[in-house]
């Protein structure tokens, strides 16, 4: 747990006192003195919090609230904060959001208790919203500050710690595991290639087991499959059999299947692959395993990796290279190469002429010196460039919908990364051999070809950090070609993503495009046009029923949970169907690492439970159309645009009026169509 | 507060926010007269405005004068150096007095002032006028020969401060011949005066019907970095003979009303020497600091003391007394960045954990590398200190020159 000074009585009754005088003073300042009246405020808060004196701050939570402490930002509305955010504003290296953060909590605190009614917020709203602040922040309650943040935050590090091991207490752990195990299975859901950060997670969980801060039998409702939940997880990664339940070490289990018999063995094979399929996270014991496997139980593999009757097909058939893909590419350093592997071997795509082939010369593939140091800088050296690349190689062509475009704007490269490896693999192979090898791809614009070799040069340029291996070597060359295309378009009238999409993403991508916003303006036009040619080509009902064919990129007005603007995003549109309640909806890509997201009015975008597959999100079809600004379609397949009733293309406005559209309608309101509901 | 139609309607020339509090808090009718970037922030908070920018005075300040007096307005008050004479000029049509004009360009140069001061039969230093650097060299040289200096003895430094910028901004202190060099052409014309060796310390005076209203005594602790009120009982000590000086310096400058703001020497032998008067409200908070000790607010007191119908009642309760009605000492430290490179503020635990420590407003570093300081320059916030004892402030005030505060 974190140390907290134990500040004497006397100090954090002065410093409560002269808080108090703060916060008089701004509560009786005028609207535009405000400002300069709360910085002793949010100052003397900080000293009270360096003095452990929450409890100090949460009796004084209204006050503070009231005299305006969170006036004019986000935190004023409580409703929307996004517990997802607070990891970001309680390590920011500026003391006042850290304060104002941590003082928002503590009013929920307040709230949640049931000492304070707020008018926007519930105590049980209050409650949900602390418990996953906690499990958000949970690697702070249990892990020493790390120097980056006492670089960054200095003395002010010890405030978020404080804080949220005063939250705990009040609000319980229990609470917190549970929702912490909760949030680890909805990502995992997702089947995201970077699992770091939940390993992590699930690593806390199994330690808090280990230590008597956590008792798991006292947790009342739920606690059966709370316990399981955390169980599996943790068993998952650290003793996913019987042979190394209690977690010997990889030497001791190695040394221990020497003395197995084929039935074991295979009782050890289906141990590993039933946790790897359940939960997608691969223990480095699979790992060990699969190797001993390979050298003397070839046969074996198939229950290993847990394949169905397609993957095993691919596996006999193309036996040599699976073999040789799990020598180079399997270690306990890198054991989700198995998982990818596996996927890889499901989808049937070594059936594709050029795929194994690719493979193989990936496979002897000689890195460049700047690929070998990225990749060495990024994810350390205990295992070879190659061998890290050749990992990435395989989950990414086994989960094409789990790239994640990390925390920088280069949504539309992760994108194209998802969509090649999706439909044309052995594009993506030759991209990756040029790029690892060569420093350098080259994509044509119309004919001209665009060369990425400055992409390395500019070393002004900030490199990203927080990608798979494959993204880490490709988005740089992708980012600028993708940049250079749009400066190639400079001059045209209107979007250029109707040129550089296909382009771009190859003739997969149809050249009719539209789009509902005037570029100059900003303002919405043609939208009943726009949204009845949406329908003609994906929806079902209005295009003869034809399922969509190749995924197609399109832009979406991303909202907020209040519905509020927040910018353009690219994803792509995977397929239209009914889900298993008989409602038609869109399932899409979504580059974003987490895309369980409320983008408000009743947007809510799933990721499970209706029908997704592992990382799709999805949207009833009216509601995902209320977000589209950009789509592709086929002009030669025109459907039934004409066909869609008026009152779903009303309902769409209407939430589009709600929220992105709110500033753009003014001509929205000319053509305000009779039977159109008012929001 | 609801304001009162018989009392006198005041225009505030140039933007701060505490006088615009100030005067929104009183029973006085304001306007605030501003350039037009503060026309948005006035709107949005329905603070009375009129646009202007204060440039050099020219041929239209006749307009705002005559803009502000058909608004009814009876007298304008300079929140700035820089308004200062913009102030004499309306205050001159609005009060139908041509002297105030000119009494307002003596205050916006420091060698006439000094000029005026000295014909007044007030104690001043030696001083020059400098137009280019080798008049900067040549006075630094007589002085250190009339101290009877000889070559290589160290040189006594002089002080370098361009005519017309406010308190410590354009202001060097000169030692060699290559801190001429240092001297960037805009600075000249400036004034060069000799060093005087004593103890600095700042007036602030209230003036009403040319009468001392309130007079506080601000202790400098280091010239440029701290001061605090009411002055220790040691300066204190001296208030019947600076209260002398403050009324020769009412008559020789012929002053009938507003807020002034003189800095003093007092030598080991117990001489007074004048360096400079501004005709506004100091720099380094003082105003603020005052009503952190005396309750009253010194904005406020302002207004009273500008306003034309500000009776002898209303103000002699306005005031309290001084010293005695103080609860304590306030201070406060400007911060200059240490180091050459800084990536973070962080307030020192000596200094935060001092009981007598209150708040600072400091912001976080908008650049990494600090530029090297020239002149006094310009501090990068403030740190306030409010206590018992005036030793313990002082000593406190000292100290904080040797922390770092941006690491």
């Amino acid at each position: 747990m974190t140390q907290v000074d134990t500040a004497d009585p006397a100090k954090r009754q002065r410093l409560s006192q002269d808080l108090d005088a703060a916060i008089e003073r701004l509560a009786n300042a005028r609207d535009f003195a405000k400002p300069a009246k709360l910085m002793p405020v949010l100052d003397l808060a900080r000293r009270l919090m360096l003095a452990d004196g929450f409890a100090e701050i949460e009796a004084r939570s209204q006050a503070l609230e009231a005299a305006g402490v969170f006036a004019g930002t986000d935190w004023a509305q409580p409703h929307i904060l996004l517990p997802a955010l607070t990891c970001h504003s309680l390590k920011s290296p500026s003391s006042d959001v850290v304060v104002i953060e941590a003082l928002s909590e503590l009013r929920l605190l307040a709230i949640a208790m049931g000492d304070v009614v707020h008018a926007k917020v519930s105590a049980e709203q209050a409650h949900h919203f602390l418990t996953q602040v906690l499990a958000i922040n949970l690697s702070m309650l249990f892990t020493p500050m790390s120097e980056a943040e006492r670089e960054s935050q200095g003395r002010l590090a010890k405030v978020p710690r404080a804080m949220l091991t005063y939250l705990a207490e009040r609000i319980g752990f229990e609470y917190v595991m549970d929702q912490l195990i909760a949030e680890i299975w909805r990502i995992l859901r997702q089947r995201p290639i970077q699992v770091d950060s939940v390993k992590q997670m699930v690593t806390q969980i199994a330690i808090c087991r280990g230590s008597a801060n956590l008792n798991l039998n006292n947790t009342g409702l739920g606690t059966e499959a709370l316990i399981q939940g955390a169980d599996r997880l943790v068993s998952s990664l650290f003793g996913p059999t019987q042979l190394c339940r209690e977690d010997p070490g990889v030497a001791v289990y190695a040394e221990r299947l020497q003395h197995l018999d084929s039935s074991a063995l295979q009782s050890e094979a289906f141990g590993c692959s039933r946790a790897m399929h359940d939960t997608g996270l691969v223990s480095p014991y699979h790992a060990v395993l699969l190797r001993t496997l390979c050298e003397s139980q070839p046969h074996l593999i198939v229950d290993a990796l847990g394949l169905s009757g397609t993957g095993r097909d691919s596996l006999l058939c193309y036996h040599d290279l699976v073999k040789a893909l799990i020598e180079e590419a399997v270690t306990p350093h890198t054991p989700q190469a198995i998982y990818g592997l596996t996927l890889m071997l499901e989808r049937g795509i070594l059936y594709q002429p050029a795929v194994a082939p690719s493979l193989w010369r990936q496979l002897s593939l000689g890195l460049s010196p700047w690929s070998q140091q990225r990749l060495n800088l990024v994810f350390g050296s205990a295992v070879s460039p190659r061998t890290r690349l050749l990992e990435g190689v395989l989950l990414m062509l086994g989960l094409p919908l789990g790239i994640g475009q990390g925390n920088n704007p280069t949504c539309q490269s992760a994108r194209a990364l998802s969509i090649w490896s999706h439909i044309d693999p052995d594009f993506l192979l030759q991209l990756i051999a040029s790029a690892a090898r060569d420093d350098e791809i080259i994509m044509h614009f119309e004919g001209q070809p665009i060369s990425s070799a400055p992409a390395l040069e500019d070393t002004a340029r900030p490199l990203p950090i927080d990608l798979d291996p494959v993204s880490i070597l490709l988005v740089p060359h992708l980012d600028f070609i993708y940049g250079a295309m749009g400066r190639l378009c400079a001059g045209r009238e209107g979007d250029p993503h109707r040129w550089i999409n296909p382009e771009f993403h190859g003739w997969r991508v149809c050249r009719g495009f539209r789009i509902n916003v005037n570029v100059a303006t900003g303002q919405l036009e043609n939208l009943e046009d726009f949204l009845r040619h949406f329908y003609a080509y994906y929806h079902p009902y209005y295009n003869g029923n034809q399922p969509l064919i190749h995924p197609q990129p399109a832009g979406i007005a991303i909202t907020d949970s209040a519905a509020r603007f927040i910018g353009w995003h690219a994803i792509t549109i995977q397929r239209v169907a009914l889900d298993p309640n008989g409602v038609m909806r869109v399932y899409f890509y979504n580059p974003n690492n987490d895309s369980g997201q409320d983008w408000g009015d009743g947007v809510v975008v799933c990721t499970a439970d209706n029908g997704e597959l592992y990382g799709e999100s999805s949207l009833e079809f009216e509601r995902f159309a209320s977000r589209v600004y950009i789509f592709h379609h086929d002009t030669q397949e025109p459907g039934e645009p004409d066909k869609v009733p008026m009152e779903n293309i009303a309902t769409i406005q209407g939430y589009i009026q709600r929220s992105w559209g709110k500033e753009r309608c003014a001509e929205l309101t000319l053509q305000a169509s009779p039977g159109a509901p008012q929001a | 507060m609801n304001t009162n139609s018989e009392k006198g309607y005041v225009a505030l020339l140039g933007w701060s926010l505490n006088a615009v509090e100030a005067a929104a808090d009183f029973d006085r009718r304001y306007i605030v007269v501003a350039p037009d970037w503060a026309k948005d922030y006035c709107d949005q908070h329905d603070i009375p405005y009129m646009p202007w920018n204060f440039e050099r005075i020219n041929e239209r300040s006749m307009e705002i004068a005559q803009k502000l007096q058909e608004l009814g307005v009876d007298v304008a008050i300079p929140l700035f150096e820089e308004t200062v004479e913009w102030a004499g000029a309306i205050n001159s049509v609005l009060l139908n007095n041509p002297r105030l004009l000119g009494q307002s360009m003596l205050m916006r140069d420091k060698s006439l002032m000094k000029r005026r001061a000295q014909l007044g039969g007030i104690r001043v230093g030696i001083f020059e006028e400098a137009h280019d650097r080798d008049d900067v060299i040549r006075f630094l040289r007589r002085v250190n020969q009339t101290l009877l200096k000889l070559d290589g003895d160290p040189n006594d430094p002089i002080h370098f401060k361009a005519f017309d910028k406010a308190g410590c901004l354009g202001h060097r202190v000169i030692r060699t011949p290559d801190d001429v060099d240092t001297i960037p052409d805009e600075e000249f014309p400036a004034l060069i005066e000799s060093h005087l060796d004593g103890w600095e310390f700042a007036v602030e005076a209230w003036i009403h019907d040319g009468k001392i209203r309130f007079l506080n005594i601000s202790e400098y602790v280091s010239l440029g970095y701290s001061v605090f009120v009411p002055a220790s009982p040691e300066l204190e000590k001296h208030r019947a003979a600076i209260t002398q000086q403050i009324e020769k310096l009412i008559k020789v400058f012929d002053i009938e009303f507003g807020v002034i703001h003189p800095e003093y020497f007092l030598t080991s032998d117990g001489e007074m020497y004048f360096g400079e008067v501004a005709y506004r409200p100091p720099g380094f908070k003082v105003f603020e600091l005052l009503e952190r000790v005396y309750g009253f607010n010194a904005y406020q007191g302002m207004i009273l003391a500008f306003d034309p119908k500000t009776t002898e009642q209303e103000i002699t309760e306005f005031f309290p007394k001084e010293v005695e009605d103080a609860d304590g000492y306030a201070g406060c430290f400007g911060v200059y960045p240490r180091r050459r490179v800084v990536s973070r503020l962080e307030i020192p635990e000596e200094t935060e954990d001092h009981p007598y420590f209150e708040s600072h407003e400091l912001t976080p570093p908008m650049e990494e590398t600090v530029t090297k300081r020239t002149a006094f320059g310009t501090h990068w916030g403030l740190v306030y200190f409010r206590g018992a004892d005036a030793d313990e402030m002082f000593t406190l005030l000292k100290r904080q020159q040797e922390l770092d505060f941006y690491v």
